[in-house]
C-alpha cells in the first residue's frame, strides 16, 4: 500500500517540485515572487484566516451547546447543522453570489470578498463543529465533575474544558484556513482573485505553466506551514470519529435561555442552509419551464457517469482506508497514514496541476486520459479523512476480542472477518456515506483532471456559468442542490438502520 | 520439570521493564494465584504464558517443551491448549451467547457442537439465555459465559486476569466456587490474577507474590500468611 500511494499520489507532488526546481530558465525560479503575488498572498491568508475564525467561533459555540447541554431539538440541530459541508460549496457561492446582485445590484461586487467569507464561513462551520464537538464528547465526566466540586462552573470551563478542547480549537482553526485558502470555486463564482484563482488562471486559461507551478510550490509550502504545528495530532484525528454506545460525556441542563439557543440554531441553519435554497429558487424561477426543462436536459446525460463514478471513487477509497487502518493497527505500519496526511493538506489546486503534470505522458496516457485520474483525484483528497475514520472505529474495538479469537484457534482471516469486520460496521458505513457525498461534490481538482468526454454533474454546472445566464446556472444548481439532498437522505435512512442494528457497546 | 516454567523472563513494553529476570514454575492440576499490587507484571505473565507477548529474555516451557524464547514464539497461542478468562471478558458483542461459545468450536472444526454447547450452558445454568447478547446479560451472566466460553475447547491450562475485579462479593463467592468445583473436576492447571489476596487464598494452591516485575515469595498459604517479608507484611496489611 504505501508503494502504490507513493507512486500514484506522492509522486506528483514530487515531480511538481522537481519540476520547478528543475526548470531551464533558473532566473524564473523565483519570478512569482514580485509585489503583486505578495500582495495576493496576503489577501488570501486574511480572508482565509477570517473565514477560519468565524467559522472556529460559531463552530464551537455550537458544539459546547450542542454537545454539553440538554435541550429539546438537540438531535435535529446536530444533524442539520452538518449538511452544509456535505453540499459542495460552488452551491452556496451560486446562491449568496445571486442574492448579493438580487439586492444590490452591480453594487454587489463591492461586497464580493465579503460574500467569500462569509460563504467559507458557513461552509467550514461544520466542520469546526464536528472537531470542537468530538473533543468535547471525549471529555470524561468525572473531570468536570471533580472540578465542579472545587470551582464554580465558569471557572471549571475555563481552567478544564477549555485547556482539553484547545488542541481541537487550534486544529479547526488551521484546517478551515488551509481549505479556505485552497478552495478556489467560491472566489471564483465571486469574481474576487485569490492565490488559489490565480494559479488557476495562470495554469489553465493563460498556459503560463512555469508560473503556475512556481506559485503552486509556494501555496504548497504555506499548507505545511500552517499544519506543521499541528501535524501529530492532525494525523491521530481523534475527531474523525463515530462514537458507539456507553459516551461518558456530561451533559447540563439548562432552566433559562432555551429560547435564545434555538434562536441562534434557526439563525443558523436559516443562512446556511435555508436561504441558499430561497435564493437559488428566486433566481431560478426568474426564467420559465422552458429554463428548467433545459436545465434538466443539460444535466440528465451527466447523472449516471456522476453517480458511477462518486460509487466507484468511495469503494477504493473505503477499501484502501481500511487496510491502511488496519495495518497501521495489526502491523504498526505509520507511513500509509503519514502519506494520505501530506496528500489531505493539499490545496486542490495544486493537487491538480500535480496529478496532470505527472500523468500527462505517454506512458501514463491510459491514466491522464482516463476515469482512473479523478479516482486518484478522489483517493488523494478524502482518503484521509476515511483511513482516520477507520482507524478510531477500530480503536473503540477492544484488542482482547481479537486475542479470545486468537486464542480460540481462529485464523488471522477468520478474525478479520467474523470479528473485526462485523464490529467495524458502523465505522465502515460512514466512511462510505461521507466518502460518497464527498466524491459526489467534489470539484477543486475533478475540474482541473478531467478527461475530455467526462461530463460530470459539477463540471456541467460550473463550466457553463461562465456563459449562461444566472437563472440557467441557478437552475441548474438547485437541480444538484436536489439530488445532492435526495441522496443525503437515502444514505441517513439506511445508514440509520443498518448504524443501529450494527452498534456495539465495548463493555 | 513443571508443567509450566518460565525461565529469567524479562519484558519490557516500549522502554519500561514490565518483568525483569521472572523465574516460576508450576506444578500441574493446581490452582496458582499471582498477587501483587498494580503494575506489578501479574498480567503480563499471563500474556506471556498465552503467547500473546514475546519475551524480550528468556525461556518458557509448557508440557515440557519450549513455547516462547527471547523474542519469538515457537508455539502460536491458539495451538497452546489455553483457556484465557480476559479483566474485561471479552465476549464479541456481536455475537450470541451460544455464537460466542462456539466460536472456537467451529474454528477448529470439532465435533458434537451442539452436544457439547448443551453440556456447558447447563453446567453453567445459562441455559435460558443462549440467544441473547451479552449486552442483555447481568454482571455474573457474562463472567459465566466467558468462563464457558474459556473452557469450551477443554484447555489444560485456564488463565484468568482478574476476572472478578467488577462484581460484589456475594456473586463473587457464588462464582469462585463454581470454578474451584470445576478445576477440581476437569483437573486443569489453573493460573489466576489477582490483587486481592483473600480472593487469592481461597482459590490458589500455591500463592505467588510479584512486586516490581519479580517474585517475592513462592509458597502456600499459610507460607505467605508467617512470611517475614517486609512488603509482604504490608501488602497483606493493606
Amino acid at each position: 500500500m504505501p508503494a502504490i500511494l507513493l507512486t500514484t499520489l506522492v509522486a506528483p507532488l514530487a515531480f511538481l517540485i522537481t519540476d520547478w526546481f528543475t526548470q531551464t530558465d533558473k532566473s524564473a525560479l523565483f519570478a512569482f515572487l514580485n509585489r503583486t503575488t505578495l500582495l495576493l498572498i496576503g489577501k488570501s491568508l486574511l480572508m482565509a484566516g477570517l473565514s477560519a475564525f468565524f467559522a472556529t467561533l460559531a463552530g464551537g459555540l455550537c458544539s459546547f451547546f450542542l454537545h454539553k447541554l440538554s435541550f429539546k431539538w438537540n438531535r435535529f440541530y446536530k444533524i442539520a447543522l452538518v449538511m452544509p459541508l456535505l453540499i459542495s460549496p460552488y452551491i452556496f457561492a451560486v446562491a449568496w453570489n445571486g442574492g448579493l446582485h438580487l439586492v444590490l445590484g452591480n453594487d454587489a461586487s463591492i461586497f464580493s470578498s465579503a460574500g467569500v467569507v462569509l460563504v467559507h464561513s458557513l461552509v467550514f462551520l461544520p466542520l469546526a463543529f464536528i472537531i470542537i464537538g468530538s473533543a468535547l464528547s471525549q471529555i470524561n465526566a468525572t473531570y468536570e465533575e471533580a472540578g465542579l466540586m472545587l470551582v464554580s462552573f465558569k471557572k471549571m470551563l475555563v481552567r478544564i474544558i477549555l485547556p482539553l478542547v484547545k488542541p481541537a480549537i487550534l486544529i479547526s482553526f488551521l484546517l478551515v484556513m488551509i481549505f479556505s485558502l485552497s478552495d478556489f470555486s467560491v472566489p471564483a463564482y465571486f469574481g474576487v482573485q485569490t492565490f488559489t484563482t490565480e494559479i488557476f488562471t495562470q495554469f489553465s486559461a493563460l498556459y503560463n505553466f512555469p508560473l503556475a507551478i512556481g506559485q503552486s510550490v509556494l501555496l504548497l509550502t504555506i499548507c505545511f506551514a500552517i499544519m506543521f504545528s499541528e501535524a501529530k495530532y492532525l494525523s491521530d484525528s481523534p475527531f474523525f470519529t463515530i462514537s458507539l454506545k456507553g459516551n461518558t460525556s456530561k451533559k447540563y441542563s439548562i432552566n433559562r435561555g432555551k429560547g435564545f439557543l434555538h434562536l441562534w440554531f434557526w439563525f443558523l441553519l436559516f443562512i446556511s442552509l435555508v436561504l441558499p435554497v430561497v435564493l437559488l429558487t428566486i433566481q431560478s424561477s426568474a426564467g420559465n419551464w422552458l429554463i428548467i426543462k433545459k436545465a434538466w436536459q443539460l444535466l440528465e446525460p451527466t447523472f449516471g457517469y456522476s453517480l458511477g463514478l462518486a460509487f466507484t471513487g468511495t469503494v477504493i477509497i473505503t477499501l484502501s482506508a481500511l487496510w491502511i487502518a488496519y495495518t497501521a493497527r495489526v502491523y504498526n505500519s505509520k507511513l500509509p497514514n503519514s502519506l494520505m496526511m501530506i496528500i489531505f493538506v493539499v490545496p486542490s489546486t495544486v493537487s491538480g496541476i500535480s496529478l496532470i503534470r505527472f500523468y500527462n505522458h505517454p506512458s501514463l496516457a491510459f491514466v491522464y486520459g482516463s476515469f482512473l485520474i479523478i479516482l486518484l483525484a478522489y483517493l488523494g483528497r478524502f482518503g484521509f479523512i476515511a483511513s482516520r475514520i477507520i482507524a478510531n472505529g477500530l480503536k473503540q474495538i477492544p484488542e482482547s476480542l481479537m486475542e479470545a479469537a486468537l486464542l480460540a484457534g481462529a485464523s488471522p482471516v477468520k478474525i478479520f472477518f467474523s470479528i473485526t469486520i462485523p464490529l467495524l460496521i458502523p465505522s465502515l458505513l460512514a466512511t462510505f456515506i461521507l466518502s460518497f457525498i464527498l466524491c459526489w461534490g467534489e470539484l477543486g481538482v475533478v475540474i482541473m483532471v478531467y478527461p475530455p468526454g467526462a461530463e460530470l454533474m459539477n463540471i456541467k454546472t460550473f463550466t457553463i456559468s461562465a456563459n449562461a445566464p444566472l437563472a440557467l446556472t441557478s437552475t441548474m444548481t438547485l437541480l444538484n442542490l436536489c439530488i445532492t439532498c435526495l441522496l443525503i437522505a437515502m444514505f441517513l435512512l439506511t445508514g440509520r438502520v443498518l448504524f443501529k442494528k450494527y452498534s456495539y457497546a465495548f463493555y | 520439570m513443571h508443567f509450566i516454567e518460565l525461565n529469567h523472563i524479562s519484558h519490557n513494553y516500549q522502554d519500561k521493564f514490565v518483568l525483569n529476570d521472572f523465574s516460576v514454575a508450576i506444578s500441574p492440576g493446581k490452582t496458582t494465584c499471582l498477587i501483587g499490587p498494580t503494575g506489578c507484571g501479574k498480567t503480563t505473565v499471563l500474556r506471556l504464558v498465552a503467547g500473546l507477548e514475546t519475551p524480550s529474555a528468556g525461556t518458557i516451557t509448557i508440557n515440557y517443551k519450549i513455547v516462547s524464547e527471547t523474542g519469538r514464539i515457537i508455539v502460536p497461542p491458539h495451538q497452546r491448549n489455553i483457556g484465557y478468562v480476559f479483566q474485561d471478558l471479552a465476549l464479541w458483542p456481536h455475537f450470541t451467547v451460544r455464537e460466542n461459545i462456539a466460536f472456537g468450536l467451529k474454528a477448529r472444526k470439532e465435533k458434537n457442537i451442539g452436544n457439547r454447547i448443551g453440556e456447558l450452558l447447563d453446567l453453567f445454568r445459562i441455559s435460558d439465555k443462549t440467544e441473547k447478547y451479552p449486552h442483555q446479560l447481568s454482571g455474573g451472566q457474562k463472567q459465566m459465559v466467558a468462563i464457558a466460553r474459556s473452557i469450551a475447547l477443554q484447555p489444560e491450562i485456564l488463565l484468568m486476569d482478574e476476572p472478578l475485579a467488577n462484581i460484589d462479593t456475594h456473586l463473587k463467592q457464588n462464582i469462585l466456587e463454581h470454578v474451584m468445583q470445576l478445576q477440581q473436576r476437569l483437573n486443569f492447571t489453573m493460573l489466576y490474577v489477582t490483587h486481592n489476596h483473600r480472593e487469592a487464598f481461597q482459590t490458589g494452591d500455591i500463592i505467588v507474590v510479584m512486586n516490581e516485575g519479580k517474585m517475592v515469595l513462592k509458597g502456600t498459604k499459610d507460607e505467605i500468611i508467617n512470611s517475614s517479608d517486609r512488603f509482604i507484611k504490608s501488602f497483606l496489611e493493606n
